[in-house]
């Protein structure tokens, strides 16, 4: 599988343990690759360096064999770009920018800028300093997305979109990766992680924790199942079970227990001896297993 | 290296102060060229300046004027001697005429060649002086008032004049010796006066023939126990002749020589008044004639007070207000405000708000961005200096072109060390920009140090030499010391020399660096984008 972004044993260190530290992770041709982690855990600074912003302190890091930091001018041939801060050059409106952003990008043909606008329902003839959160959002999706590139560097693409228009966007990032584009983004959200991304990176600290692969994670054969019992007799016969119990919630009864595939009828079987409120699946999804995997770190590490 | 598009994406955001700075720039600067042409600023100099050139012919014209009246006084009473003198001593005269005959013709056999003028004279002193030692002491007794000293230096004189002309004889050649006498002691004094070579014969030469004047008008007058009468006639009337005929000849009309030939009569009479008034008092000749003399700047006794009113009456005024004051001070601030904002805005700005990425993110390298950026503020520069250019040419040629007080090539000469000091301080200013990655420390640094320096060149003009010295505080001079501002010589182009000429060259040197460095600094950095 060709290598698209290369990052290897990347460190920069801003001191007090700030910075991003020994970072690893490669993203294939046609994949979409989803960074998640709190504020300030270094996703950003990744991103720079892959933009060729930020020199590497130590490390390397590569996009299409290319270093980022020296050819970072021949790599934006086939990169571009959504800066997680958006702030646009002093001009009139929203066309005036994508014009001369098309100048200055070689773009000739603006169909799929106008494709894009149209589907947004973005009106560019706006003052860019009036622009809400959601409409400067708006354009610099315009922008990064009409160029037609190969490679997507998307720095929290989706913040101030409505719920609708997030929608709409991730349709977009679908579509691109259909077309076979290469995306890198990160996202507060799980979910628009979960359905756009193949592989997502759990940063915390300036190191990457976990990669998760998604469609090992959907199709993970671990059921997690909550159960309410009537009477709190029942419930404390259940937990005396072995079953390998994740969540409590003693006032109402409630269990949350963990159990594989096979185990399920038997599960059902034994359950036909108590007292149901209910019993329903949770879906096991990215949140909580990077929620399982930062707890267990945390426990290692001591932080 | 160049991106054309991102010039025309600066050049949209920046129009605007762009105008505004060179529209205010240029109306501010024709308005200080056309009103000052108009005003006349210079009355008060000039009219100061006139006092001090009429004083200086004040003391001179009482100078001719004492002059004259001891040269009268003089001329009469020596004329008296030579009367008695020729009648009692002429025959030994005769014998020292005789003595100096032979001797120039000895000294002839003995070398073969005719005695030159120096040969002649020591020959004549010799004779005189032994003259004078063998018979002092009876001279002396018929006349005790006589100078030996004088006598000596007549008698030499007198044989000289003899070697000129051999048939004089008697009281003519007593007269003839009297007049190169007069002759040499005017050359001496005006020599001593500090007067070239020229104008000291000059000056020896009228004296001779006012003394044949005087010698022609005591035929008429007679002989007198008393000149001093006379004497103050014939130097006034003497005075008023000269300022006439010199007005006359230099084209005036009769009314108004008259009218200047009589101011100069009383003059005369006034200083020759006071001469004698002094005399009678007791000073000597000399102290009188001083006294006498004085003039408008004389009177006042304290020297600076004198220098600082000449100084002021000197100052160009239009080059302190247009030099000084507006190439080097008001007309800089606005396009420095200009390129202090533009220059941060160009680098600094956009980093620091993270509208660079959008430049970055394109296949543009940081080297183009830095040079496009670059070459827009020195295209703002250029074409902002090029019409204040035009429109100062215009103000000047309305006011008057080459007759107004700063002409053609001082104005370009002004205009170009404005755009090469506002080329160095641009250069300063994108350094900043480039250096740094915010705007707060790109503006405090860039733009206070380049504030700075003007507000240092405003203090420093009231310790500089453009300000009179009555006005002048010599130690604000030590704020010109801070100043980039200081290099932009506007004295040196006023005043001809070409010392404005390396300076210009050190303020390009710092642009060039300066914009340099801040290439250079701008590809290796880091940036928060």
């Amino acid at each position: 599988m060709e290598e698209v972004i290369k990052v290897e044993h990347l460190t920069k260190d801003y001191g007090s343990g700030r910075g991003v530290f020994d970072i690893n992770f490669n993203v294939h041709k046609g994949e979409v690759f989803g960074f998640v982690g709190t504020n300030g855990s270094g996703k950003t600074t990744i991103i720079r360096h892959i933009m060729g912003f930020l020199k590497a302190r130590q490390g390397s890091v590569k996009v299409l064999n290319m270093d980022a930091w020296h050819n970072s001018c021949e790599i934006k041939q086939y990169v571009e770009y959504i800066p997680g801060e958006i702030a646009f050059p002093d001009l009139d409106n929203g066309i005036t920018f994508l014009k001369n952003y098309a100048e200055m990008l070689n773009l000739k043909s603006m169909d799929k800028a106008n494709a894009l606008i149209k589907k947004l329902q973005l009106d560019p003839s706006a003052n860019l300093k009036r622009m809400s959160k959601g409409m400067k959002q708006k354009t610099a999706i315009v922008a990064s997305f009409m160029a037609d590139k190969d490679i997507l560097i998307l720095d929290e693409p989706s913040t101030g979109l409505d719920p609708l228009m997030r929608e709409t966007f991730l349709d977009l990032i679908l579509e691109e990766k259909k077309n076979g584009k290469t995306i890198l983004m990160s996202s507060q959200m799980f979910d628009e992680l979960e359905i756009t991304c193949d592989r997502v990176a759990l940063i915390f600290n300036g190191k990457i924790v976990d990669i998760a692969d998604i469609n090992a994670l959907k199709n993970s054969d671990v059921k997690y199942y909550k159960i309410e019992f009537n009477n709190s007799l029942d419930y404390e016969r259940f937990k005396k079970l072995k079953y390998d119990v994740v969540r409590i919630q003693e006032q109402y009864n409630q269990v949350t227990i963990k159990i594989s595939d096979e185990e399920v009828p038997n599960l059902l079987k034994k359950l036909k001896a108590y007292d149901l409120k209910f019993i329903s699946e949770v879906k096991y999804n990215l949140e909580k297993y990077f929620r399982d995997i930062l707890s267990k770190y945390r426990e290692e590490k001591n932080v | 290296m160049f991106s054309k598009a991102l010039f025309k994406q600066t050049a949209k955001a920046n129009w605007i102060k762009w105008f505004a700075v060179t529209v205010a720039t240029c109306v501010m600067l024709a308005i200080v060229i056309i009103v000052l042409g108009n005003l006349g600023i210079n009355n008060i100099r000039d009219s100061l300046k006139q006092v001090f050139t009429q004083a200086n012919q004040e003391a001179y014209l009482k100078d001719n004027a004492v002059d004259l009246y001891t040269l009268y006084v003089t001329t009469a009473e020596t004329n008296d001697q030579m009367d008695t003198f020729a009648g009692m001593g002429y025959t030994m005269i005769e014998n020292l005429l005789t003595n100096y005959d032979n001797e120039v013709a000895n000294y002839e056999l003995e070398n073969g060649v005719a005695p030159d003028e120096s040969v002649k004279k020591q020959i004549a002193n010799n004779i005189a002086s032994a003259f004078v030692e063998t018979n002092g002491n009876m001279i002396k007794m018929f006349a005790p008032n006589t100078d030996l000293d004088e006598l000596k230096v007549l008698l030499i004189n007198v044989l000289l004049a003899h070697d000129k002309n051999v048939d004089l004889s008697g009281k003519e050649l007593l007269m003839e010796g009297y007049y190169l006498t007069v002759y040499d002691n005017a050359y001496a004094i005006a020599i001593e006066e500090g007067k070239t070579d020229d104008e000291a014969l000059n000056e020896a030469n009228q004296a001779r023939i006012h003394a044949g004047e005087i010698v022609e008008e005591l035929a008429t007058v007679g002989k007198q126990t008393d000149y001093s009468d006379y004497a103050l006639i014939y130097a006034n009337k003497s005075m008023y002749n000269q300022v006439y005929e010199m007005q006359i000849s230099a084209g005036a009309s009769e009314d108004e020589a008259k009218q200047n030939a009589v101011v100069v009569k009383v003059l005369s009479n006034t200083a020759i008044n006071t001469y004698t008034l002094w005399l009678t008092e007791g000073k000597t000749p000399e102290d009188a004639k001083i006294e006498a003399t004085k003039s408008i700047s004389d009177q006042i006794e304290d020297e600076k007070v004198v220098e600082a009113l000449q100084e002021l009456g000197n100052m160009d005024v239009y080059g302190l207000i247009i030099g000084s004051i507006f190439y080097r001070i008001a007309g800089l601030l606005l396009p420095m405000v200009f390129v202090i904002m533009v220059a941060n805005g160009l680098l600094a700005g956009q980093v620091d708000s993270g509208s660079m990425a959008y430049v970055l993110s394109t296949p543009t390298k940081r080297r183009a961005v830095t040079t496009t950026q670059m070459a827009y503020l020195l295209y703002a520069l250029f074409s902002m200096f090029l019409l204040v250019t035009v429109v100062s040419v215009v103000s000047v040629w309305i006011v008057g072109g080459n007759n107004f007080a700063i002409n053609y090539s001082e104005i370009l000469l002004f205009n170009l060390g404005a755009f090469i000091t506002m080329f160095a301080f641009a250069g300063f200013c994108f350094m900043c920009s480039a250096i740094f990655n915010r705007t707060k420390y790109s503006l405090s640094i860039g733009g206070g140090i380049t504030i700075f320096m003007l507000v240092c060149t405003i203090l420093g003009l009231f310790g500089s030499d453009v300000v009179p010295s009555a006005m002048r505080i010599e130690a604000m001079n030590f704020f010109n010391y801070l100043s980039l501002i200081t290099f932009f010589d506007t004295t040196s182009i006023l005043a001809g020399t070409l010392s404005y000429l390396w300076k210009f060259g050190i303020l390009a040197g710092i642009g060039i660096v300066t914009f340099i460095i801040g290439v250079f600094c701008f590809d290796k950095k880091d940036l928060p984008l």
